[in-house]
């Protein structure tokens, strides 16, 4: 446990040190992932299709804002299905533009979320979206969750279908029967319905349970998240019979535990401040500050205390009194942690946060092996 | 001379402002009526938009119906059922607006509340310097 700290520790140093390099090609590679999986499912306009386009794009993406990348893929898929039809063009910019009105009112910070949720069910583990919501994100995920579910339902839908949806007729009857097509396909669509409902709850379940002040609260909010997430899925698959894999919803389910505990790891109680630069000036100076926050594990450090056999001698026998078996050999992984009693430990952080705070040691971890 | 402790409190000042500041001044420098007001009236146009274009659809979806029957409709009726489901979703969609703009304008008070005690406390460090040096004035 100790070596997934240094390693989760040396990653929260690598970041903050290199935060203005990761961000970037961070974004560069969420967008690509992104372009490439739009172009392999619905892949009608040709041109866009083509790698060095793909990469252009992503690469504007890494020198924007997130939300860069969502304006940009709706446009690469509205061009996409203009391809295909306009009746799909229509329907699609439509539900797009409701999607915008719900997203950048009430949740425009969640533009990960909203990506990954149809990125998710391309992978076959979308019940990793509800969790993770839940446990980084606000009530109002449920919007961005909803609005991702409702995207990748409709364009599986379009994929599916489009031999029907492909232009072929100027007939204004056709087309509103396409029009028509496509709506049904959206309204009378049960399981999407279900996912959405099923996901709105175990988003809120999962965020309450998580902020409530107990032991192992995101422990406890991720399994009942998941379980509350099963119980939805098939009452909603009885009552309105939408054929969803079961043995996919456990396999899921599981998937999505794993993936859980990840990122409650990487996330719980770890502080990925940034260094910041900031410039200010009083009567006398100019003040150019870089604020760097400062690292809390030493990562190399490593000390093995031998206790040679007559201090074992002197150490059994003083054990003994107190009912105690002495440790031969003592390894220190992490030495500069100072152990509290209470399982917490003090730690300074500089710069932005400069304050005194206590860190929580995490679950699992027994603060006497630190 | 740097005053250490005042540098550390000037970046985070500077900090505030040049990140979450920049919106929490925005808000603040609303009354919380007037702000969630504007929201409130930014969402009922969104919402009358948006429920244009779904009715839009509608209309479209039957249109050839909608054309055929459209002198046997009782126009007074349909027309007072859309009005009635008009008013339910900007009404649910105001309503939402309203909680998330009130917790977001509490939590921006909030935060420039933290700010504007930051800021006393630098103006009573400066007044304490200016103090300190006239008295090392006075006394060489």
């Amino acid at each position: 446990m100790t070596k997934l700290l240094m390693i989760r520790e040396r990653i929260k140093s690598f970041y903050s040190r290199y935060e203005g390099f990761c961000n970037p090609a961070l974004k560069f590679i969420l967008a690509f992932i992104t372009f490439r999986m739009i172009n392999k499912n619905i892949n009608y306009a040709a041109v866009l299709t083509s790698l060095p386009i793909t990469l252009i794009l992503s690469l504007l993406c890494s020198f924007f804002p997130m939300n860069f990348i969502l304006v940009l893929g709706v446009i690469v898929i509205l061009l996409h299905l203009y391809a295909l039809s306009l009746e799909t063009v229509l329907i699609t910019g439509v539900f797009f533009m409701l999607m915008f009105f719900l997203y950048f009112r009430f949740s425009p910070k969640d533009t990960i979320l909203l990506i990954m949720t149809p990125l998710c069910f391309i992978l076959k583990i979308p019940y990793v979206i509800p969790i993770c919501a839940g446990l980084v994100g606000t009530p109002m995920s449920v919007i961005s969750t909803g609005c991702g579910v409702v995207s990748y339902h409709l364009l599986h839908y379009v994929a599916g279908n489009a031999a029907g949806l492909m232009t072929q007729e100027s007939d204004p009857a056709f087309a509103l029967e396409k029009l028509r097509v496509l709506i049904d396909a959206l309204m009378s669509n049960r399981e999407m319905q279900v996912e959405v409902a099923a996901f709105a709850i175990t988003i809120l379940v999962v965020y309450i349970i998580r902020r409530l002040p107990v032991d192992h609260c995101w422990t406890i909010a991720m399994i009942t998240g998941l379980l509350i997430d099963i119980v939805v899925i098939l009452v909603g698959d009885l009552r309105f019979e939408t054929r969803i894999s079961i043995a996919g919803l456990i396999v899921g389910s599981i998937m999505a535990f794993v993936v859980a505990v990840i990122l409650k790891f990487f996330i719980f109680n770890v502080d990925y401040s940034r260094t910041e630069r900031v410039q200010f000036e009083d009567d006398e100076y100019y003040y150019y500050v870089k604020a760097v926050p400062k690292n809390t594990v030493s990562l190399t450090d490593k000390k093995v205390k031998k206790i040679k056999g007559s201090e074992k001698n002197t150490a059994s026998a003083a054990a003994s009194e107190d009912g105690e078996v002495p440790e031969e050999k003592v390894q220190m992984d992490a030495p500069e942690y100072r152990v509290r009693r209470s399982g917490s430990i003090n730690s300074t952080v500089a710069g932005n946060k400069n304050r005194t705070r206590r860190i929580k040691i995490p679950e699992g971890v027994d603060n006497r092996n630190i | 001379m740097l005053n250490e402790s005042r540098i550390k409190l000037m970046t985070r000042l500077a900090s505030f402002e040049t990140g979450e500041g920049k919106k929490s001044m925005a808000i603040g420098s609303y009354f919380r009526g007037d702000y969630i007001a504007k929201e409130i009236v930014k969402s009922i146009i969104y919402g009358t938009i948006a429920f244009g274009v779904v009715f839009g659809l509608y209309l479209a979806y039957d249109f050839e119906l909608f054309m055929e029957n459209i002198y046997e409709i009782d126009l007074w009726a349909f027309g007072k059922a859309v009005l009635i489901r008009y008013l339910i979703t900007v009404g649910a969609y105001s309503i939402v607006t309203y909680v998330v703009y009130v917790v977001r304008y509490r939590r921006a008070r909030r935060n420039l509340r933290i700010y504007n005690n930051n800021l006393r406390r630098l103006a009573s460090m400066y007044r304490k310097e200016a103090k300190r040096a006239e008295m090392d004035k006075g006394g060489s």
